[in-house]
């Protein structure tokens, strides 16, 4: 990262996965509060801030690995990019992810199969949602949002054990990552739906559960 | 590298940042109605006051004799000659004099815009000097620029060569670029523009010890801004920015102001007077003030048929202002929900700006937030406090112990077919920052892509600001979905958006810089924000329709296509499973839910996956026949 004779920051290495950007061991478990520590330190020394009276190349590379840095940082703390990631590093590739990364869109690119089973439920819970929200129903509305909340907590416990066992089977993973995928978008919708309520005439009294 | 070994050679060389600085780095926050300087004095940063007062009012007067005047005479000579008096020109700055038509209406009591001058002038510009002189915004924020530069300068005893200048979290390319300009043109090198709440949040950081999630609530003359920062130790990590730039204590005076004319018994546009537009919004800002502390205030409106004379409570102030406040809530609450956090886990909520010293502003936050505010530190003098902690920090080249971390204030992204916005870059991401997106080809034989980057929340690029329009072309003729374009954005610790793309069969490339909100206004930016919201259920449904209209348009073509081509492929019953899922698909296309759709193209995928697969080993067995015949014709040509 820096030089150790010069304290250069040295260019970006493409090939360098964003585990070795903390250089930590590239598995799914890992301990949030040390890589967040992680995070600040490098910023710290990487920020090109720091270079703002530097020459143009010690500059550019700065901004090159602050810029590897964030995208490293937004990917791996979220346990659901970070499970995707890992997928992507062996060739799996879930579809849509959240924003960063590799995408493909449209054309011959095989998407993974999306069970009937899921999508009945998510229209189901779409409805349920558009329902409640028609009738002006927060409680269930709030309800909702709850069971998806905790049906993709079991999921996601789901793909931290699979990627703890012995012989990892990616497709498995991958497929609870596909129906974690349209539970979040579900949660998006749901989110959308609260925005839009966020008028200033009921936004005083609820500015407390803000949320 | 193991990261532990990064941190023992982080420490910088102190005395080689020194040899580069040579002069003093000051902060500077230019602001709506008053502008202040501040410099870091043995580790403490403080403004630097002229007599009594560190607040130089934006005001500036150019005399019919050419003589520049600037601060408290200027704002005292504002009543007598409006036109020749410039005040809150930081409303002007990056704008075009289309921009300022809007806002002409709204300020016309306090200085003129010229109708003439140069036509293709891209910049506002003011005639002052009796009409005999026109000034553009940047000039007018020089003058006032080098009047604090020379305070600093006489209080220090030598050159400045370096300055923060702060900036509405809100503010677009064309204005920072403009306050930029303002700076060099006051001879000053602008080290950085800093994020106004960013700044307070660094003066409370440093002074303070403060370590948590703090809001920082900034509510300046013309300006909401709200931002939500982590600090803990030494990094100030903004989470999340939003605000509204229309809404300030100019509205609370405007408010009070249309109260005391229908009081006096005038019509709402004081009858289009300038100068009894200007004396009633004195008053209303004088009573204003008064009622910071009293509960009642005597009211003087001076008019040329003699002084109107009234009196005014605080209960009715808050009556006037309160609705003006509410709008207030809404960017609030989506600030704290984008930054991840719970009300009750903030720290703090930190005041910035002059209307924060209202009462009523105050427990309008202490009930939005659910605890008492801070003001600990001068509301009007924090953000220069905080410019003067960064500036200090740029100088010395790298003090590793304190950094900022800013965010992109609107999504970046790039048009898809059918018109939706595929977003790269989210708002609220971190700079710098990049994201690279593989994208493939929709029609057969497509040899170019033209790439839309637009910038905005909304999921149609209808609906978002165009940035830049550029293509690549030279694509050889390939079946939809082979060519493979990769774009990369990245986005600077500035702001500024840089695109590539490249076609990795061809190795075809091309890049473009763009300046991510270039000639948005604050209007524009806020409007954008507030219109997704406003639109989000449209939105998302036309989104996701649109997608799956696109997917299901494909797959009807491609199996029509393959029945006509490959009609011997079938096998009984299988035609009629394939048509009567296709019509199912058309019928879930025009019940336009797209859910629905998607469980018709997963089930017509299902009906047609046999004859599909009979069709892929044909097309197999035909084409290993035509390599080999090919290998054979090369083999002849080569001998």
């Amino acid at each position: 990262m820096l030089c150790v004779h010069c304290q250069a920051v040295q260019p970006v290495d493409p090939k360098a996965d964003f585990f070795r950007v903390f250089g930590i061991q590239t598995a799914f478990s890992l301990n949030s509060e040390d890589l967040e520590k992680r995070y600040k330190e490098l910023t710290k020394v990487l920020h090109p801030d720091r270079f703002a009276r530097s020459d143009p190349q010690a500059r550019r590379a700065s901004l090159e690995r602050s810029v590897q840095l964030n995208e490293a940082w937004q990917t791996l703390k979220d346990p659901v990019r970070r499970a995707e990631y890992l997928l992507s590093l062996q060739g799996v590739d879930v579809g849509e992810s959240a924003g960063l990364g590799k995408r493909e869109k449209s054309g011959e690119h095989a998407t993974l199969p999306v069970p009937p089973v899921l999508l009945m439920e998510v229209l189901e819970l779409r409805e349920a949602l558009a329902t409640a929200h028609a009738a002006g129903d927060a409680h269930e509305v709030e309800a909702l949002i709850a069971t998806v909340r905790s049906r993709l907590s079991v999921v996601m416990d789901d793909v931290a054990k699979g990627f703890a066992a012995e012989k990892p089977s990616l497709s498995v993973i991958a497929a609870r990552l596909v129906t974690v995928r349209y539970y979040r978008r579900f949660l998006d919708e749901a989110r959308t739906l609260w925005d839009q309520d966020d008028s200033p005439a009921n936004a005083r009294k609820g500015g407390h559960d803000a949320r | 590298m193991p990261v532990e070994a990064l941190f023992g050679i982080s420490e910088p060389g102190e005395s080689q940042a020194k040899q580069i600085c040579k002069g003093r780095s000051v902060g500077i926050d230019l602001g709506t109605t008053n502008s202040l300087v501040a410099v870091v004095k043995s580790g403490q940063p403080v403004c630097l006051r002229d007599g009594d007062s560190s607040l130089l009012p934006s005001v500036v007067h150019y005399a019919a004799d050419g003589s520049i005047v600037v601060g408290q005479k200027a704002r005292d000579l504002a009543a007598l000659a409006p036109s020749d008096t410039i005040a809150s020109v930081k409303r002007f700055m990056g704008r075009g004099p289309e921009d300022a038509e809007v806002t002409r209406e709204l300020t016309s009591h306090r200085f003129a815009v010229p109708s003439a001058g140069d036509p293709v002038d891209p910049i506002v510009r003011f005639a002052v000097a009796g009409g005999s002189r026109a000034v553009s915004p940047m000039e007018v924020s020089a003058e006032i620029l080098r009047v604090l530069k020379a305070r600093a300068e006489a209080d220090l005893g030598g050159e400045i060569d370096g300055a923060v200048i702060t900036v509405p979290a809100y503010f677009d390319d064309a204005q920072r670029q403009a306050t930029r300009d303002a700076g060099r043109l006051a001879g000053l090198e602008v080290m950085r523009l800093l994020n106004e709440p960013t700044a307070a949040a660094l003066a409370y950081g440093l002074d303070k010890q403060a370590e948590g999630t703090f809001a920082v609530f900034d509510l300046g003359g013309g300006t909401f801004d709200i931002s939500i920062l982590k600090l803990e130790g030494g990094v100030f990590e903004v989470k999340s920015t939003g605000g509204d730039s229309a809404l300030g204590g100019d509205d609370f005076d405007r408010a009070v102001a249309g109260h005391l004319l229908s009081a006096i018994g005038l019509p709402a546009n004081a009858g289009g007077d300038p100068g009894v537009a200007r004396a009633v919004l004195d008053a209303a800002r004088a009573a204003k003030e008064a009622l910071t502390t009293a509960n009642e205030t005597s009211v003087t409106v001076a008019l040329r048929g003699g002084n109107w004379q009234g009196r005014l409570s605080r209960q009715e102030l808050d009556g006037l202002v309160e609705p003006v406040l509410d709008r207030c809530a809404p960017p609030v609450r989506r600030a704290i929900r984008d930054a991840g956090v719970a009300v009750e886990e903030l720290s703090g909520v930190i005041l910035v700006g002059g209307a924060t010293r209202m009462p009523i502003v105050r427990r309008f936050v202490a009930d939005l937030f659910g605890k008492e505010p801070l003001a600990d530190i001068d509301p009007d003098e924090v953000v220069a406090l905080g410019a003067a902690v960064q500036a200090d920090l740029l100088a010395s080249g790298g003090r590793s112990d304190v950094v900022l971390m800013d965010v992109v204030p609107l999504s970046l992204g790039l048009e898809m077919m059918g018109g939706v916005a595929e977003k790269l870059i989210h708002r609220n991401t971190t700079v710098p920052c990049g994201a690279v997106q593989t994208f493939t080809t929709y029609a057969d034989n497509q040899t170019a892509f033209d790439l839309h980057v637009v910038q905005g929340e909304r999921e149609l690029v209808s609906d978002c600001r165009s940035l830049a329009r550029f293509k690549l072309g030279g694509i050889p003729p390939m079946t939809a979905g082979m060519a493979r374009l990769k774009v990369t954005f990245t986005v600077d610790a500035d702001g500024i958006l840089s695109v590539s793309a490249r076609e990795e069969f061809t190795g075809q490339e091309t890049s473009i810089r763009v300046k991510p909100s270039y000639g948005l206004t604050d209007d524009e930016v806020e409007r954008t924000i507030r219109d997704s919201f406003e639109h989000a259920d449209d939105d998302m449904g036309a989104r996701m329709l649109t997608v799956e209209c696109v997917e299901a348009d494909r797959i009807l073509g491609a199996t029509r296509a393959a029945l006509v081509a490959s009609s011997d492929l079938l096998v009984e019953g299988e035609l009629e499973a394939i048509t009567s899922a296709m019509e199912k698909l058309e019928a879930a296309k025009a019940a336009t839910n797209h859910l629905a759709i998607r469980a018709a193209v997963v089930a017509l995928d299902e009906a047609s996956k046999e004859f599909a697969r009979r069709r892929m080993n044909a097309a197999l067995d035909a084409n290993v026949r035509g390599q080999a015949l090919d290998s054979v014709e090369k083999k002849v040509t080569s001998r």
